[in-house]
């Protein structure tokens, strides 16, 4: 489908809407000036494409909008139509997202900076609509940038940071953005629209250099490579993936300049940490109610706070290990499961151990599997990872009880 | 054997033509080995797959006391060093360069100082050794009678060349496969044919060895080897600089996949194209007169050429070994005709002279000289 | 080298070749790929560039046409060449002709004619790709061209079975037997003809072979002269899977089309035309050969039993003698209603005639 129009009129002034995170990050794909994108069905993610689809009906973007036959076509298209210099956007979620995964590995091996949301599903059987992150996690190796969002507002700013970091000849690597099926992809917030003005001084245009794939420069993109080369070209990713931390500080201390927003750390969200003893620690839209369940410990006196991941990949480590070497005892919330996992632990809670294993002071790690499925976090689940944390923290945990599933029927 | 706990061996081979041959060889090695109380691994050479028609390959077959000694033949792409290598066409003997990046090594690379070269060939071993790279060590050249065998893919056409080659390494390393074993084990491989106890008999008491000093061989062929550059230096996005127009791919030639080459009869050439259109290497040039002629650094022999060539004789496949260099000829017939066409003669035995029709001779065109009496395999003659 | 190689004559405004004499000179795809001897879809490759000219990018999804002809850290590819997945051609050609439209629509690149082609082997575009390139030949607003090269099996992975090996034929996946003599009994997907019954808005659809040469260029220069999604595929002899010596591909191509088992054609604008020996046979001026003429030069073919030949004879037969469009269309229509579903466009049909009455 190709509908020519104009861009809109530059706004002159910042505005406000009200918007999920999917609507805000279509207001983002029409900021960024992106030239393709590519959609197929699936819930909850496809909010973005049907909030875009209306932006191109209406006149307000121009964008290549193609309607795929899969999810494999879908990541595939814009693979492709970034080889040729495009900026790109596409999304999916849950089993769609495993059923693009080929064509989500290969974007990484070939270093082209696609972005992608992943609207977090549980994965099938049984069908289920509700969030769990395993989908999003799936990609932790494979040279994908991946953050999650907690608000629509931080939907968009990462929406833009992502195009950023992920373009910046430095990294050149495709960003998955986790947006927390429901909570976040389907509930309506304030969000400030930025101004176009403000948003191009932010994002450069997107420029592949000498690895555009066009008859001016004539060049062959991954050819079939034997054993004598692959641990180099590894290698390459590996280094730019170390070299995305220092971007996104970068990005993010540019974004907070130009937008006022972003809080103090690229990678971390902390809140009522200054005289914790001990924290919460986890990834997207549960840090809510868990923020919720702080400030009512706090009023009962517990010197209890929250860290937010926001990066997962690359793994902030030496934020990770300043931040959390501060605290007595660590309580890891995982929206997700990593069956048969040391101590069978959440993905998010054996990174944790591991980022702080060689600390010489370091937490005690407890980890909690929550929230599987779209389950809410409720306060008494909120009450039994505190309580359990605090004893934890006061020595008397054992391996045993490393690791609780929270609200869940026996 | 330097070490008499283990032996490795090597068969080089024209791929999908000759894997099953290779394949047959190499487990009979180790089965024979068996047979002595031995134990041993056979292995294709993971970075030939897949195999391309022609396209130089290896299999090796480790043969070793025990297990202990094993392992450290296990879990590799190839040896580092063998201590008998098997040449199972002669035209290998140009040196074999399997993928791009790889080179063109000469056939005795990896064979340890004193070890074998084993050639299966109807020439004498003074002819196969000048066709060979200098050697840098001293080996021994062992030529097992009998022309190459092409025994095919899905139609296996035994010729005994497998069995003769096993006679081959009984004569050389007896310790490790006795002549006696090598008889049982041919025996066992062909469901009972005594026939092929008597091919290892043949390749026992046939092969004939020649002692090879270093230095001896030629030092005319193509040095083609490369550096692998590191990470830092290879360009990000596995991205590869395109060929520019008018060039061939330096780093991949492919002519060690020949062994047939075209010749080209210039005076009887009408100019139709078709050598030039259907060749599936683009291998042919045109001339200013409008001649197609063969660049030899990029044939591959498949005989298409030849095939599709209007002309009787006009373009003739040639053994490889008839040859010594790959220059390009147009330039000698532009130059000097008669001696041009004296060369093409000699080479193909045909009648350069377009008035003349002679019948082939017998002596000069041996039955490589007729692409269609060296069918590859059971179905593809035209019978 | 004899002489220096002239300079660009491929025009690109793409007219179509007269003789064999007009074929482009220039090698977009040289030599130095690590393909077989003899190997067909390699003059494929070949023809199809020098056919596109060096305003073309090519998007290659794995096969022996990827493995085989890019070998890192080098290239054969003269024209900007990419790897794309088995099941990818479709996507490739569609992801690239859109973000070569949008960039021009926007001034991010010059706005000019540059010709897509993503091609697939019969495995990755006949099997996995299918549904990809389908989706492709319906978004008639990109201009690019899948190309399907046909040598039926997966000849790269180590010869297995694809829904394009012929019936009988042994492959890796189907060998013969002391029990089971045929392994594979189902007959060849007929896959250019779904295209072009499928896909009523693509210009042009085309069954070609490189046995053909001109015919082939020509096939692929109007597909890209006509614009939008386009598709052709090429039977392709394989000296390596089918198991016969390399010098004979272009004579087994020949054969595959003079057997009438490859019948070559094209559909325009939703109008078919045979082209080459194909309208010879249809037209009745050249009489199909024997099957037995190809299988018997066919090392996968070589455990047949008459019955089995006898079998491949008649479907064949029946393609020519039964189906709607002989070779492209597999089904007819009972003879009573050739009128009612206007086969025959000059009888009356049935509905204006109950009108009448």
């Amino acid at each position: 489908m190709a509908i020519e129009t104009k861009l809109r009129e530059s706004s002159e002034v910042e505005t406000e809407q009200l918007a999920t995170g999917c609507e805000a990050i279509a207001e983002a794909i029409r900021l960024a000036d992106v030239d393709v994108m590519a959609a197929y069905p699936i819930r909850p993610y496809d909010g973005v494409m049907q909030a875009a689809a209306k932006l191109i009906a209406n006149g307000k973007m121009d964008v290549e909008y193609i309607v795929a036959d899969g999810e494999h076509s879908q990541f595939e298209i814009v693979k492709h139509a970034c080889a040729v210099g495009s900026r790109v956007f596409v999304g999916s979620s849950g089993v769609g997202w495993f059923y693009a995964f080929e064509a989500i590995a290969v974007t990484a091996g070939l270093r082209l900076p696609v972005v992608a949301i992943c609207g977090n599903r549980a994965l099938d059987d049984p069908g289920a609509f509700g969030c769990e992150h395993n989908d999003a996690l799936a990609v932790r190796d494979l040279g994908w940038l991946l953050c999650w969002a907690e608000t629509a507002q931080e939907s968009l700013d990462f929406a833009l940071t992502a195009w950023k970091v992920g373009e910046d000849k430095r990294v050149s690597l495709p960003v998955a953005i986790g947006l927390d099926g429901a909570f976040l992809t389907h509930s309506q917030q304030i969000v400030k629209i930025p101004t176009q003005a403000a948003v191009n001084s932010f994002l450069p245009k997107f420029d592949l250099g000498d690895r555009l794939l066009h008859p001016d420069n004539p060049i062959t993109i991954a050819p079939q490579v034997d054993q004598d080369w692959l641990m180099e070209i590894r290698m390459q990713n590996d280094q730019a993936m170390r070299n995305a931390l220092g971007v996104i500080t970068e990005a993010h201390s540019e974004f907070k300049r130009l937008f006022g927003r972003g809080g103090d750390n690229p990678f971390l969200d902390e809140f009522m940490t200054d005289d914790a003893e001990i924290v919460f620690l986890g990834q997207g839209t549960l840090s809510l109610p868990m923020k919720v369940a702080i400030r009512r410990l706090r009023k009962q006196g517990h010197k209890v706070g929250l860290v937010r991941l926001k990066w997962f990949r690359p793994f902030p480590t030496a934020d990770i290990v300043k931040s959390l070497s501060r605290f007595k005892a660590v309580g890891v919330i995982d929206r997700d499961y990593s069956f048969g996992s040391p101590y069978y632990g959440g993905v998010l809670y054996n990174e944790i151990r591991s980022a702080l294993y060689s600390v010489e002071k370091r937490p005690v790690v407890v980890g909690f599997i929550a929230a599987l499925g779209g389950r809410e976090i409720e306060q008494p689940m909120a009450t039994e990872m505190f309580e359990k944390t605090m004893a934890a923290a006061s020595g008397s945990l054992t391996s045993g009880d490393a690791c609780h599933w929270i609200g869940v029927r026996k | 054997m330097a070490d008499e706990r283990s032996i490795s061996i090597e068969v080089v081979y024209r791929g999908i033509f000759q894997k099953t041959l290779a394949q047959r060889i190499c487990r009979s090695v180790v089965l024979a080995a068996r047979k002595s109380g031995h134990t041993g691994t056979a292995f294709a050479r993971y970075g030939d797959s897949p195999e391309r028609n022609g396209v130089p390959a290896k299999q090796f077959a480790v043969v070793a006391a025990d297990e202990i000694e094993l392992e450290a033949s296990m879990a590799k792409y190839e040896p580092a060093v063998v201590d008998i290598s098997i040449a199972v066409d002669d035209t290998l003997a140009k040196g074999v360069e399997s993928w791009a990046w790889y080179g063109r090594q000469p056939l005795w690379k990896p064979v340890r100082e004193n070890g074998w070269l084993l050639v299966t060939s109807d020439k004498a071993p003074e002819a196969v050794l000048a066709q060979t790279d200098a050697a840098e060590r001293p080996y021994t050249l062992g030529i097992i009678p009998g022309g190459a065998s092409f025994a095919g893919l899905w139609v296996y056409k035994d010729d005994h060349t497998d069995y003769r080659v096993l006679g081959a390494i009984a004569k050389i390393a007896p310790q490790w496969m006795s002549l006696e074993t090598a008889k049982s084990t041919a025996l066992e491989l062909a469901k009972g044919d005594k026939g092929a106890a008597a091919s290892v008999q043949y390749g026992y008491d046939a092969t004939v060895l020649r002692p090879v000093k270093k230095g001896e061989g030629t030092t005319g062929h193509e040095h083609l080897q490369f550096e692998k550059p590191g990470w830092t230096k290879m360009r990000p996005g596995i991205v590869v600089d395109a060929r520019k127009p008018g060039e061939r791919n330096p780093q991949y030639k492919k002519y060690t996949a020949r062994t047939m080459r075209p010749v080209v009869n210039f005076d009887t050439c009408i100019k139709c194209t078709m050598c030039w259109l259907d060749c599936p290497d683009e291998c042919f040039e045109v001339t200013p007169e409008g001649h197609y002629e063969v660049v030899y650094e990029a044939c591959i022999g498949c005989g298409i050429c030849a095939q599709v060539c209007p002309v009787k004789d006009c373009i003739v496949m040639v053994d490889e070994l008839k040859f010594t260099d790959n220059t390009d000829k147009w330039q000698l017939w532009k130059q000097d005709r008669p001696k041009y066409n004296a060369w093409f003669e000699a080479m193909s035995g045909v009648s350069a002279d377009p008035k003349k029709a002679v019948a082939p001779n017998a002596a000069t065109s041996a039955g490589n000289a007729n692409p269609a009496a060296n069918p590859t395999t059971s179905a593809g003659g035209d019978d | 080298m004899a002489v220096e190689p002239k300079a660009s004559d491929t025009p690109l405004d793409l007219p179509q070749i007269k003789a064999v004499k007009d074929v482009p000179y220039d090698e977009l795809f040289v030599s130095g790929h690590r393909t077989c001897q003899g190997c067909e879809s390699a003059l494929v490759m070949r023809h199809m560039v020098k056919a596109s000219g060096p305003r073309t990018i090519v998007l290659g999804s794995t096969g022996c046409m990827y493995v085989a002809n890019t070998t890192y850290y080098t290239t054969p590819w003269v024209v900007p060449w990419m790897h794309t997945q088995l099941g990818a051609s479709g996507s490739a050609a569609l992801g690239t002709a859109a973000g070569l439209k949008v960039l021009m629509r926007k001034g991010k690149l010059k706005d000019e004619k540059i010709n897509v082609i993503a091609f697939c082997g019969d495995g990755g575009g006949a099997d996995m790709g299918l549904g990809a390139i389908s989706a492709t030949l319906t978004h008639k607003d990109y201009n690019s061209l899948v190309l399907l090269y046909d040598n039926e099996s997966y000849a790269n992975t180590d010869i297995q079975l694809s829904s394009q090996t012929p019936y009988g034929a042994v492959t890796t996946f189907s060998p013969t037997g002391t029990e089971k003599r045929l392994m594979h009994t189902r007959w060849k997907k007929n896959m250019p003809g779904m295209m072009a019954a499928g896909h009523p808005e693509s210009r042009y659809i085309a069954a070609g072979c490189a046995a053909y040469a001109v015919d082939l260029m020509n096939k692929i220069r109007r597909a890209l002269e006509l614009g939008g999604p386009t598709f052709v595929h090429t039977l392709d002899p394989c000296p390596k899977g089918w198991d016969y010596h390399p010098q004979y591909s272009q004579e087994l191509g020949h054969l595959a089309v003079e057997t009438g088992i490859w019948p070559l054609y094209e559909v325009v604008d939703g109008v078919c035309n045979l082209t080459g020996p194909t309208r010879q046979i249809a037209e009745g001026r050249k009489k199909r050969k024997p099957v037995y003429e190809y299988l018997r030069r066919q090392g996968r073919f070589a455990h047949f039993a008459d019955e089995d030949v006898e079998h491949f004879q008649a479907q064949v037969d029946k393609m020519w003698t039964e189906w709607l469009i002989p070779g492209v269309i597999p089904f007819t229509v009972p003879q009573k209603d050739t009128a009612l579903l206007r086969i025959d466009k000059k009888a009356q049909p049935l509905h204006e005639t109950a009108k009448t009455a």
